[in-house]
């Protein structure tokens, strides 16, 4: 049995939707028990939501337990149900604040501060806490009460104006890219205060920008503006340095390869693969410069080639002579593929209402660690585990507040 | 109060371009100590740029500059036979070491997770890679647009876009090796808590593909289980999408119907927009095309910032598309401090992009500007490593270690 390294650090996950959520969940993933807080106003959205794209033409709900965002977002948590609005409710909070390491939620800078669970209010309770709170804009400043969602914080924060076609307009990622990476930095601010804890015993509040989440990830090119006073624009796929670098065409309906070709050698490798081993020396295509300054033609005269055969021909091929290729791979493609079925990329679960999930599994793999993947849990699943095992409440006393609908069941 | 949460740390980062320096800049700016490892030529970063005017110094590209603060820096050929008894040194001092090469070779130096281990227990390895360490395909290239399309991502992006036909274009800048960077980092912090009780280190095997699938995962689950689409699919233009203002782009997100209510009044409810049908989600997913032109033609009458505080103060979520010229003047940015300046001795002095999170206990900073090329030797090899100056002086000899520089060349 090996343990895992956060074995024994408890969370109170306060979040919603997927920024919060996946941070808390990525610490699951490292042995920490997290316990969901919701209330039944306002249950978890993605626990209904048919994620994007949408296959109706109206937004789809499904049961609250069935949601694939809220599935794949919570796994290896607890959730109790606890009504916030209620005095009882935020005074059973705070007794669970009591016995764990920190609380984390994503919700606007004001929301727990109102329900009394903000920082100043929470290390009354447990001097030591660490409150993290990951909010769209942060805690300070004038524009601190905005809402935003995923794209919008990568548009506010540089992202977006340097994504797209440099003749079109401006693009953003998916609706879950930047929630996942700014979990990731939630996750890596919460571990550090963390650490700081276990060393000098002290705890802190910790405020999260999702806004400035987004411009931390493009810092280079902030410093190159800031160094040159031009303002970067969009490359669409291409390199600043590299060519060819980009996406082409594959036969078939909306099949695409990936390539990115960075030596010489390299380059003699694909131009021989497409039977013109000539263009290696070719003057136009001889060195990175050359090839860089006719990178337009250089991409006609690939296309013309990929266009006619399969991208995963290609792209095994390209893989073998050393070149970077891979085909733009959808769902079906991801779930077959080989290479990450070796890896164990994908897990199951069960599932009380679903059957057999099998999911994406965490972005790491660390020797001797085994993490147990476990289902999301069903709303107000561990009401009974937290609040009779954990706070030893009675079973008259948690009857009595199921009664009142403090907890709520 | 002011500590630093990983004060005393130390780590021996072997890595180039981003993934494996973002995730060592991490560290070192909470407080690490962080000892980078270049070839003598020096990380390739340093020919990335972006450049200050053009001048395509390696001490002055913005990729290196920002992805290699508060670390000391070394060149060491670490190829080269004779050499591995300073790298052997390097790793018994260090507690964390972070290398990006090739799967295998660092194990065909003799550095090999297992040898490693033996010499030092408590040592947690970082292997950062396109396709992880194992598998069918563990040993093909790939890079940041590879592996944006290998892992899932690329296929759907832009997201929510009007030229479905075109290629898929990639998210601007290096976001694949920045969130590869940030994800390594969770997974180093989870094992420094674990080793505090068992003394063990361990080996952590970043997939670069798997950090991307991660992304979309969710959207995997809905396409398999809720049976969802996969593809890029058209803009449904004004309630949750991107348009054009006067002067620059915006992303508005009145998705939900008190939202659109709230947009009506601010548009001041135009004869077109007058009917409460607008404010039901069903009547708007459906009709909206309708009344796109007129939408984009009042926006097109607005100016970014007016409108952005506008609607934002209105209480609905929306964002300008910033360029990184707008991200530096930001005054909400400002206010929180964010941009924090680092004085470079051949760069000079530039507001660089700061941390998301404000930690009240243990705050990150920059402790030292990204190094010159082996700008530490002497320092390291002698004062770190116990090397005399004779030895030193024939490493210098040997050509392993390359010369200091002093910036330029």
């Amino acid at each position: 049995m090996n343990q895992l390294p956060l074995q024994g650090i408890r969370l109170l996950d306060f979040c919603w939707v997927v920024a919060g959520p996946y941070a808390c969940m990525l610490l699951a993933g490292l042995g920490a028990e997290v316990i969901r807080v919701e209330s039944h106003e306002r249950t978890d959205l993605m626990r209904r939501s048919v994620v994007w794209p949408l296959h109706e033409p109206s937004p789809v709900r499904v049961p609250p337990n069935q949601g694939m965002l809220y599935n794949y977002a919570n796994r290896m948590k607890k959730s109790i149900t606890l009504d916030l609005t209620k005095q009882e409710g935020i005074e059973l909070a705070k007794r669970l604040v009591a016995v764990s390491d920190a609380v984390v939620d994503n919700m606007r800078p004001d929301a727990m501060i109102k329900m009394g669970l903000g920082y100043d209010a929470l290390r009354r309770v447990k001097p030591d806490i660490i409150v993290v709170s990951s909010s769209s804009r942060g805690h300070e400043g004038s524009e601190k009460d905005y809402l935003g969602f995923a794209t919008i914080h990568q548009s506010v924060g540089g992202l977006s104006y340097i994504t797209g076609y440099p003749d079109d307009h401006p693009s953003h990622g998916t609706p879950g890219d930047a929630d996942m990476m700014n979990a990731t930095g939630t996750a890596f601010a919460l571990l550090a205060a963390l650490f700081h804890r276990a060393r000098t015993g002290e705890g802190q509040f910790v405020d999260h920008s999702q806004c400035e989440g987004s411009s931390t990830l493009i810092g280079e090119q902030l410093l190159g503006y800031a160094m040159s006073g031009r303002i970067p624009e969009r490359m669409g796929n291409a390199h600043p340095v590299h060519a060819p670098h980009s996406v082409y065409r594959c036969w078939g309906v909306d099949r695409w390869l990936a390539l990115e070709v960075h030596t010489d050698e390299e380059f003699g490798g694909l131009v021989r693969l497409m039977g013109k081993p000539e263009l290696a020396s070719d003057t136009r295509f001889a060195d990175g410069e050359s090839r860089k300054r006719n990178e337009a033609e250089l991409n006609r005269l690939i296309e013309d080639w990929t266009c006619r055969r399969d991208r995963d021909w290609i792209a095994e091929e390209l893989g073998r002579a050393g070149i970077a290729a891979a085909p733009s791979r959808d769902a079906k493609d991801l779930h077959a593929d080989r290479h990450l079925r070796a890896r164990e990329a994908f897990v199951k679960v069960d599932h009380p209402e679903l059957g057999e999930l099998e999911l994406v599994g965490l972005p790491w793999k660390i020797s001797d660690i085994e993490t147990p993947m476990t289902r999301a849990p069903l709303l107000g699943e561990h009401n009974q585990d937290v609040f009779g095992d954990l706070l030893g409440l009675g079973d008259d006393e948690i009857a009595s507040l199921r009664a009142k609908g403090v907890i709520i069941k | 109060m002011n500590g630093r949460a990983l004060e005393g740390i130390r780590v021996v980062e072997c890595a180039t371009m981003v993934s494996g320096p973002y995730c060592g800049k991490l560290l070192g700016d909470m407080g690490a100590d962080v000892i980078k490892i270049e070839p003598p030529g020096g990380d390739p970063s340093r020919a990335c740029g972006p450049f200050p005017n053009g001048d395509k110094d390696p001490e002055k590209s913005a990729l290196f500059l920002y992805n290699n603060t508060s670390k000391r820096g070394v060149t060491l050929d670490i190829g080269k036979p004779e050499r591995r008894d300073a790298l052997e040194r390097l790793l018994r001092w260090a507690d964390i070491f972070i290398e990006n090469y090739p799967p295998d070779y660092f194990a065909s130096l003799g550095f090999g997770w297992d040898a490693v281990h033996r010499m030092n227990r408590g040592l947690v390895y970082v292997s950062l890679t396109p396709y992880g360490r194992t598998g069918p395909r563990a040993s093909i290239k790939g890079d940041e647009l590879t592996i944006t399309h290998g892992g899932g991502v690329g296929y759907v992006l832009p997201a929510r876009s009007v030229d479905i036909d075109r290629a898929p274009v990639k998210l601007g800048g290096c976001q694949v090796g920045y969130h590869g960077g940030l994800t390594a980092a969770v997974a180093v912090m989870g094992l420094l808590m674990g080793r505090m009780k068992t003394g063990e280190g361990h080996l952590i095997d970043i997939s670069l593909q798997q950090v991307m699938l991660t992304l979309v995962g969710p959207f995997i689950a809905s396409a398999r289980y809720h049976q969802t689409t996969w593809h890029r699919v058209p803009d449904r233009p004004p309630a949750t999408g991107r348009m054009e203002t006067s002067d620059g782009y915006i992303v508005l997100g009145a998705a939900d119907d008190h939202h659109f209510r709230a947009f009506r009044e601010v548009m001041g409810k135009p004869e077109w927009a007058a009917s409460d049908e607008w404010d039901d989600m069903r009547w708007r997913t459906n009709h909206l095309m309708d009344i796109a032109p007129q939408m984009e033609a009042w926006m097109k009458r607005q100016k970014k910032n007016d409108i952005y505080h506008r609607v934002a103060g209105a209480g609905i979520p929306i964002g300008p598309v910033n360029t990184a010229e707008d991200v530096m003047n930001s005054p909400q940015y400002a206010a929180r401090g964010y941009f924090t300046p680092v004085d470079h001795p051949a760069a000079g002095e530039y507001r660089y992009a700061g941390w998301p999170y404000r930690m009240t206990a243990s705050p990150p900073h920059v402790s030292r500007p990204a190094p010159l090329l082996g700008q530490h030797n002497e320092e390291v090899f002698r004062h770190v490593l116990g090397y005399s100056p004779d030895e030193v002086a024939r490493l210098q000899d040997a050509q392993a270690i390359g010369q200091a520089s002093g910036g330029g060349a």
